[in-house]
């Protein structure tokens, strides 16, 4: 009895569940962004092969592009979409550059697009506690 | 002398075979979500699992059965066939998983994608299954396994904060992401209290001819082995909560777990990282199609031992080369082996009670124990941590599934 009232809570609770909020999508972006950043940070020491650290930037990359994708079909209230589009765009895009460098092995230009991430990075954290604030 | 190089063996192989890619994915994403917060999930499911290898030894030491065999003497066949369907559903997904993670650990070395090596490990697991013999599994692969207490040195030059960790081992209500909160915890518990490791420790006592006097031996293996693996375990999460957490890092892939050891060990971290998963995942995907076909062999009653030469136990082999093979189906058409991880271990989990109520029931059997049988603590213990699994179970799983 005590089985089937948690199972019936459970589906009640379950039903109610919405897919990611704009703020989930927006920090799974984040965590991608943040597993660029140490993938770089870690490739600039040249600890790990170059296929492993190219493949999880373009891993990286794909995945940030379809959940900003996701994002933009519906965009958090009271926020700049374009702005929003055009970071996640520029992320997206730094982010494949960075791929292309290690096979380039040019590690300055890498450490300059790392940079320019970081500053992406913290620019979206912004904004993802914007919106979370806003909740 | 001969009981003490028992006893340190004993510990040394349950510490090198603890760890597989459940428990340290389900570990690391803890940590890298929640922090030390989830700790005392790591906790519940250490003490849980000393308790039932101490049991699972103690009653194949004293009854001379296996688990499998005396559940089906003891409740009938209609019964041992639930049982039977629900775990070996549950093992082989996390077969699925641990082969998986071999594969993972040698793409993230090679570049070459993890289902192009799920033919080749699948066959490197069977042909160790086949040529190789009992001690060989649980000894060899386990020794290899030692290379994973580099998560211990890891975590401790990290340098953490050994106070707030030491407030993760106790419970608390997240604020935030409570389904995945529960969902990560049900996992931990699932990975941690493996009813497979419970067939197959119990196989394993018979096939190295334990009696009563193993049970000192045994006491001393379960509660060492098992609280050094749980270390092991607590040192995962807090590697990843302190290098993962950082940098926001949430584990939805092996490729980001990978990035756990490169913080505290940067010349070597990705390396041993790499190879600890291989090793793990190698020792538990042997254990694992052991256990498989020890429930089946000793279900139905067939000639059953990994020291036979197949020809003398061909149905029992038969089984495990069966279920490696169909386990290397969905990793060849590129199934990703974490997703599997994570709902096997939930999974694991919800079907706890099925595995473990009538195991209780056989330790409270005067008939195979005798005055060897349950005392209160054991079975309170044992119970009560079961009932937190399946509660937390029932209710997280849903959530997270219909929560994305």
């Amino acid at each position: 009895m005590r089985v089937k009232r948690l199972l019936v809570l459970s589906l009640i609770l379950a039903a109610a569940c919405k897919p990611p909020t704009p703020a989930e999508q927006l920090d799974s972006i984040l965590s991608w962004l943040g597993t660029a950043e140490m993938v770089g940070n870690v490739w600039l020491r040249h600890t790990t092969p170059d296929k492993y650290s190219r493949q999880t930037l373009e891993l990286s990359s794909s995945t940030v592009g379809q959940i900003s994708k996701d994002l933009l079909k519906s965009p958090p209230a009271g926020i700049d979409t374009a702005a929003l589009d055009s970071a996640l765009t520029k992320s997206r895009a730094m982010i494949t550059k960075m791929a292309t460098l290690i096979t380039a092995k040019n590690s300055p230009e890498f450490a300059r697009q790392l940079d320019s991430l970081r500053a992406d990075q913290k620019a979206l954290k912004r904004l993802s506690d914007t919106i979370e604030s806003k909740q | 002398m001969k009981k003490f190089m028992q006893i340190a063996l004993g510990i040394v192989t349950s510490v090198g075979g603890f760890l597989e890619i459940g428990s340290v994915t389900t570990a690391a994403q803890a940590g890298a979500t929640f922090g030390y917060k989830l700790l005392w999930a790591v906790l519940l499911g250490t003490i849980c699992l000393i308790f039932l290898v101490e049991m699972s030894g103690r009653f194949s030491a004293v009854s001379k059965h296996t688990i499998v065999d005396a559940t089906r003497e003891r409740f009938g066949f209609p019964f041992f066939a639930i049982v039977l369907v629900g775990m070996v559903l549950v093992a082989f997904m996390v077969l699925v998983a641990e082969l998986g993670g071999i594969g993972l650990s040698l793409q993230i070395l090679t570049g070459l994608g993890f289902p192009w090596w799920a033919v080749p490990v699948s066959f490197v697991v069977w042909l160790l299954m086949w040529k190789g013999t009992f001690d060989l599994i649980e000894n060899g692969v386990s020794l290899l396994g030692l290379v994973t207490i580099c998560f211990v040195v890891a975590a401790v030059k990290l340098h953490p904060d050994w106070h707030a960790a030491a407030g993760g081992l106790l419970p608390s209500l997240e604020g935030d992401q409570k389904a995945k909160y529960g969902f990560i915890a049900v996992s931990i518990l699932g990975a941690s209290i493996s009813p497979y490791l419970m067939y197959f420790y119990s196989s394993g006592a018979i096939e190295d001819k334990w009696d009563v006097s193993y049970i000192p031996i045994n006491r001393v293996i379960a509660v060492f082995g098992m609280s050094f693996g749980g270390f092991l375990s607590m040192a995962v999460l807090i590697t990843a909560a302190l290098a993962l957490k950082p940098y926001g890092i949430d584990i939805e892939k092996f490729e980001q777990a990978a990035l756990l050891m490169t913080t505290a060990l940067p010349k070597w971290g990705f390396f041993l990282f790499a190879v600890s998963m291989l090793f793990a995942c190698l020792g538990a995907a042997l254990e694992i199609s052991l256990a498989i076909s020890y429930f089946f062999a000793q279900g139905f009653g067939w000639n059953w031992s990994e020291n036979l030469t197949p020809s003398k136990d061909s149905r029992f082999c038969l089984t495990y080369t069966i279920i490696i093979l169909i386990a290397a189906v969905p990793l060849v058409f590129g199934i990703d082996p974490i997703k599997v991880t994570m709902i096997s271990m939930a999974l694991t989990a919800a079907t706890l009670p099925l595995a473990i109520v009538p195991f209780l029931f056989l330790m409270n059997d005067p008939i195979y124990l005798g005055e060897h049988r349950n005392g209160w603590i054991s079975n309170s213990v044992v119970a009560i941590i079961i009932l937190i699994s399946f509660v937390l179970a029932v209710i997280s799983i849903p959530l997270q599934i219909i929560g994305g």
